[in-house]
């Protein structure tokens, strides 16, 4: 009787278990849910304020989604712009499946993180989701033909992937490393500057977003984003058979300091910022040199085996030295070559090499003076103080960006 | 009924005690020490040793359990009201990682804020527990092991890459903040308390105490590994990140098309939670059923799990009051019950020799 009894208790016990892990008390309605996908932020025609853009995958009983843009304008935060969508649709606009926060390109000149704090207290917003700035507004680019389907959002977090940074095309952050930047002693960080590209036809041009917009900033050949082969693009460009649709360029970054737009790099900055000191291992480059009188330019494949940017103190002063070992390919060149050369594409002429270890050198020269001019420590060189040499800080510390010496120690060799 | 097998005290210290950690303590001891937050784990840690060891070394030298010993020297009245009031300190030692967890359920577990009885199933478990005494604490132990290894071994995989651990850098500039910190966080650290009532329920065999000790070591690593992972993967943000647990891991990039499916570690973590916070209510109970056993253990278990209950429900808005209230203010009550009770028990295995010694020559 007293095993029944026990065995009883056992599985009523289970059975509550299974409730209380189910979430079935935390069943919603599905009519009155809207899934908010992306929060587009912008600044409001009032002085000080918001207009902030819900961009809503609505589910129905059919199982078709439709997507939808909700605008609360002239809010003073965005909490109170979420109380207004719901006041106005009479959806409830559940965050936890927001994975994109775009900031519209004139909100980056306050601190952005006057309106960022609601996704970090908010227990429902992942930090996990990416964030990025836009060129004009969100709204815009949210209201614009995405090429994949009826949300924008998913075209533009493509465009942001994880693929995209390992490829060094895009500098993707998401929102928790941004903040890290942000309350770091650095107080620095970086978004991707995504730009629209209205009716883009895909499919026969040959070229791409990205590839487009640093020919139209005039980035410069060597180690430039703009020799993308098309198989190795942006999915969104490539999608869509020839209908126009509208395509995303996110090959600029802008960098932020103390919480405000402090300067912008281009796409061939953004590749070199990429290969010293993101994730990124694998990245194709440009490189033109002179070959029996005339210019060649190589397309090379390279693939980052190590990088390092470390600070050290020499003779008491600071030197921020740059470790890069790579490994190289020749993807294509720009002369007629014999087919003895084309069989030999895994090995990069000597001068070709050295070319391109001179070619991130003057990239890495140019974002280290963009550093240094905006305040932005894109390298946590202050960091790197703080940390590992906490004896200097004192004396260095608001001066360490500008006054440490760059060294270099990039050597690319041939793939074997 | 009432026997703990010493492979189960050794699975609760390395696989239950660090289950009870994972939650918001990285978040709040972040707050105090910052990057050192791994010292001011430590010093917790090395307290906790020496306590352990202590009552190891009481273990060693008698069979009896504590309150056969309270009896021995002080009487059977002292030893009755000595119990009584560790059972209350057990109940009270509950009541905050109920809260806890029952912050986090809600929380994490939830996408909209849910009921407030989402919770109450688990004082029916506890109230099973209590019931069955410590036999189930031992067997808790057993189902909580390879849940706790397989699920934490998994999160950690997941996070490690994720964090950069130049951040626990530099090492001790947070000052009194450490000490600060491992004050305030002394009431996460009472289980080892919890020998001294095992004392004379297990069966001592070769090498106990370096069986037990180790078992801690492992279980202190784990936190300190938890620790580590934690803050290199949030930085100056970690004061921000309650519920570590839920947070660690959701960066693999494999996730965006995968879904959250860390989920399931972080489910199976929750049950272990669950077993080790049963753990105060099942001393409370086993405690006051040692020093009135007169009275039927229903009514203790009833009445635990009742008062719990009900200061769960009573208590659900004002958890940064009980947070405080743990934290900053009774932490010397958990010092004088986790602490100073256990070695002031040391001399009671000599008294009780003396007075046969006396008898002897008498």
């Amino acid at each position: 009787m007293v095993k029944l009894r026990t065995r009883i208790f056992v599985i009523a016990a289970a059975l509550l278990f299974l409730l209380f892990f189910s979430n079935d008390f935390g069943l919603i309605d599905i009519q009155k849910t809207a899934i908010v996908a992306a929060i587009g932020i912008d600044a409001g025609s009032e002085e000080g304020k918001l207009n902030v853009t819900a961009q809503i995958a609505v589910p129905d009983a059919s199982g078709a989604g439709k997507a939808g843009n909700v605008t609360a304008e002239n809010t003073r935060t965005v909490s109170e712009a979420m109380a207004q969508i719901n006041r106005k649709t009479g959806w409830y606009p559940t965050l936890v499946h927001c994975r994109l926060v775009m900031l519209g390109e004139a909100t980056a000149e306050r601190d952005v993180f006057e309106f960022l704090n609601y996704f970090l207290r908010s227990e429902f917003v992942e930090d996990s989701c990416l964030i990025a700035v836009c060129k004009g507004t969100a709204q815009e680019l949210f209201s614009s033909q995405s090429p994949i389907g009826e949300l924008t959002a998913i075209a533009v977090s493509k465009v942001l992937s994880s693929e995209a940074e390992k490829t060094g095309l895009v500098c993707v952050t998401n929102l928790r490393d941004f903040a890290k930047g942000y309350f770091s002693p650095a107080a620095s960080g970086y978004l991707p500057l995504v730009a629209l590209r209205k009716e883009a036809e895909s499919g026969g041009q040959g070229g791409t977003a990205q590839g487009t917009a640093a020919r139209e900033q005039g980035a410069p050949a060597v180690l430039a984003a703009d020799i993308l082969p098309a198989a190795a693009s942006d999915p969104a460009a490539q999608s869509g058979g020839d209908n126009a649709a509208d395509v995303f360029d996110a090959s600029q970054t802008m960098l932020f300091y103390r919480g405000k737009r402090a300067a912008v790099l281009d796409a061939g900055e953004t590749l070199a910022f990429n290969l010293t000191e993101t994730s990124t291992d694998f990245a194709y480059g440009e490189v033109t040199i002179e070959q029996d009188g005339a210019p060649v330019t190589y397309s090379l494949k390279i693939r980052i085996r190590k990088k390092k940017v470390s600070l050290d103190f020499q003779d008491g002063k600071p030197v921020l030295t740059f470790r890069v070992r790579a490994n190289a390919q020749i993807a294509d060149d720009s002369r007629a070559d014999g087919i003895v050369d084309i069989a030999k594409t895994a090995f990069v002429p000597e001068p070709v090499l050295r070319a391109a270890e001179e070619a991130l050198r003057v990239r890495l020269d140019a974002v280290l003076e963009t550093t240094r001019e905006s305040g932005c420590d894109l390298f946590g060189v202050r960091q790197k103080l703080h940390r590992r040499h906490p004896r200097y800080e004192r004396e260095y510390a608001e001066t360490v960006l500008r006054d440490c010496a760059i060294a270099y120690d990039i050597a690319f060799d041939t793939l074997q | 009924m009432d026997n703990i097998k010493l492979r189960q005290i050794c699975f609760y210290f390395a696989c239950m005690m660090p289950a009870a950690k994972l939650l918001i303590y990285p978040a709040t001891l972040a707050y105090d020490t910052k990057n050192d937050l791994l010292l001011a784990a430590g010093l917790n840690f090395a307290a906790q040793v020496l306590v352990l060891g202590a009552v190891l070394w009481l273990s060693a030298r008698t069979d009896r359990t504590f309150f056969a010993l309270l009896e021995g020297a002080f009487g059977r009245l002292c030893a009755r009201i000595v119990y009584c009031l560790c059972a209350a300190f057990f109940l009270f030692s509950a009541l905050f990682p109920m809260l806890e967890q029952r912050v986090f359920v809600t929380q994490v577990l939830y996408e909209n804020v849910p009921s407030v009885l989402v919770y109450t199933p688990f004082f029916a478990v506890s109230f099973f527990a209590c019931l069955q005494g410590l036999r189930t604490l031992g067997r808790a132990a057993d189902v909580a092991m390879p849940l706790f290894a397989v699920s934490f071994v998994a999160l950690i995989l997941l996070a490690a890459p994720h964090a950069d651990f130049g951040a626990l850098l530099p090492v001790g500039r947070t000052g009194a903040g450490i000490f600060r910190g491992a004050l305030f966080g002394v009431h996460r650290f009472a289980d080892c308390l919890y020998p001294l009532f095992f004392l004379g329920h297990f069966r001592r065999e070769k090498k106990t105490a370096g069986k037990v000790l180790a078992a801690f070591a492992a279980g202190a690593l784990a936190v300190l590994v938890f620790l580590a992972v934690f803050y290199g993967i949030f930085e100056d943000i970690a004061v921000l990140r309650q519920n570590s647990i839920a947070h660690i891991s959701k960066y693999t990039t494999s996730f965006t098309s995968l879904g959250r499916i860390d989920f399931l570690f972080i489910f199976a973590l929750t049950v272990v939670q669950i077993f080790c916070l049963c753990v105060p209510v099942q001393l409370c109970v086993h405690c006051l059923r040692t020093a009135l056993p007169r009275v039927h253990p229903l009514f203790f278990a009833a009445a635990a799990n009742g008062a719990l209950l009900t200061a769960v429900l009573l208590l659900n808005d004002t958890f940064l009051e009980v947070q405080q209230l743990f934290t900053q203010k009774l932490w010397a009550v958990f010092l004088v019950f986790a602490y100073l009770l256990p070695l002031a028990a040391l001399p009671l295995c000599a008294a009780k020799k003396n007075k046969k010694r006396e008898d002897g020559d008498g």
